[in-house]
């Protein structure tokens, strides 16, 4: 669901920009404090797999993609400063190698997927958890998908209301929140099952490694 | 010398990169998009056709989307089509122009959090990449014939298995040389 460099006015990058600096600020602290050598192996191995996640797209129809996060995985395992600084990594290097995404529009793909994904991942994890843990698991990571892919549509679909030519053209992405809403969530209610069933997958490979806390 | 001029790349790219965003004329972003070619050197044919694949998918959905749209209100919008094709296209190409110049570590030198992220996050994908096409490889050798859904389904089990293995395995030797040069000093 990356939103290539191009499409967002700067009405829409620039304040985002200036909200997600101050939250690499925050995620960042404390960072090196926490990570050890025990702790990095499984970050970077879990970060390998969600860039790996990131990279197989499917183009939806109005210029966005639909793809697995693994957003969910970093955040129930590595909390959610970390989930949040280890995913915006992941996609500076899908914009920098691959062109996926951009990094004008990196700041809004971090907020939507690394940020709010994690931290719905997080509460539907500790709400439901408590009913059965496989669900809660399974459960947020579709959630962290959907509400993600919600976030993506909701800006996409606002800017041609925000910046037009004179004549009401739109400027930069063309389609409104009626096309871009539908666009992205019905198949991401698809993609979610996948990323559940990985993400379960996972979690019990660590569960069984003894990572989990 | 050669960390600062990745870095005074990288910031260069930087402030230039927003520009096309401004613009909302195509004859000006297509000049910008000749000049970054003309500026590119020997490899610019290579990175125009890298940077169109890497926006084609996309660009076309959506371009497909305004052309529908047009034909079925009877006004197509051309100027949108080629502005934002050519702002898409500019902005593509001076990414991987800059990715081509730039050492990504070295430029982000200054930052140790962000080096030490890029470090494990590059490390990693290349590692992944590597072991993903070696067990496609010794697949494909050991299934002359059409494999099963079964057997794809248990060689995927597999490799997924051994990939996070071998990959928590590599990346710890990766977290061990890191801190024999002090990475995690605090």
């Amino acid at each position: 669901m990356h939103i290539p460099d191009g499409f967002l006015s700067p009405q829409t990058y620039l304040p985002a920009a200036a909200i997600a600096v101050g939250a690499w600020g925050w995620a960042a602290r404390g960072l090196r404090t926490t990570l050890d050598e025990t702790q990095v192996p499984r970050l970077a191995m879990t970060t390998a797999l969600a860039y790996g996640l990131g990279l197989v797209m499917l183009p939806l129809p109005g210029g966005t993609s639909g793809h697995a996060l693994g957003i969910a995985l970093l955040a129930l395992l590595f909390g959610l400063r970390t989930a949040f600084l280890a995913y915006s990594g992941v996609l500076l290097l899908q914009a920098l190698l691959f062109g996926a995404g951009g990094l004008t529009a990196l700041p809004v793909n971090a907020l939507a997927m690394g940020l709010a994904g994690s931290a719905t991942a997080i509460l539907a994890f500790k709400l439901l958890r408590p009913l059965n843990e496989s669900l809660a698991v399974a459960l947020a990571a579709w959630l962290a998908v959907m509400v993600s892919a919600a976030l993506i549509a909701l800006v996409l679909g606002i800017q041609p209301l925000i910046a037009q030519r004179p004549d009401g053209a739109p400027l930069f992405f063309p389609f409104g929140i009626e096309i871009t809403l539908p666009a992205l969530l019905i198949p991401h209610a698809l993609i979610g099952l996948g990323e559940a069933a990985l993400t379960l997958a996972v979690w019990r490979y660590a569960k069984a490694r003894k990572w989990l806390p | 010398m050669a960390s600062v001029t990745s870095r005074q790349t990288l910031l260069l790219y930087l402030a230039v990169l927003p520009a096309p965003t401004f613009i909302h004329d195509p004859a000006w972003l297509g000049a910008g998009l000749a000049l970054a070619i003309a500026l590119a050197g020997t490899g610019r044919w290579r990175l125009l056709k890298k940077s169109l694949l890497a926006i084609l998918a996309f660009n076309l959905t959506a371009s497909l989307g305004v052309v529908i749209v047009g034909l079925w209100r009877g006004a197509l919008d051309t100027g949108w089509l080629l502005t934002a094709n050519l702002r898409v296209l500019l902005m593509a190409y001076l990414g991987f122009w800059c990715v081509a110049r730039v050492n990504l570590l070295k430029a982000l030198q200054a930052w140790p959090t962000a080096t030490l992220v890029a470090a494990l996050a590059l490390g990693q994908a290349r590692a992944f990449e590597r072991l993903i096409r070696d067990f496609r490889l010794a697949f494909a050798s050991r299934t002359p014939c059409r494999p099963r859904l079964g057997d794809r389904r248990h060689h995927a089990a597999a490799q997924a298995m051994a990939l996070l293995d071998k990959a928590q395995a590599q990346s710890t030797e990766v977290a061990l040389a890191m801190r024999s040069r002090g990475a995690f000093e605090r």
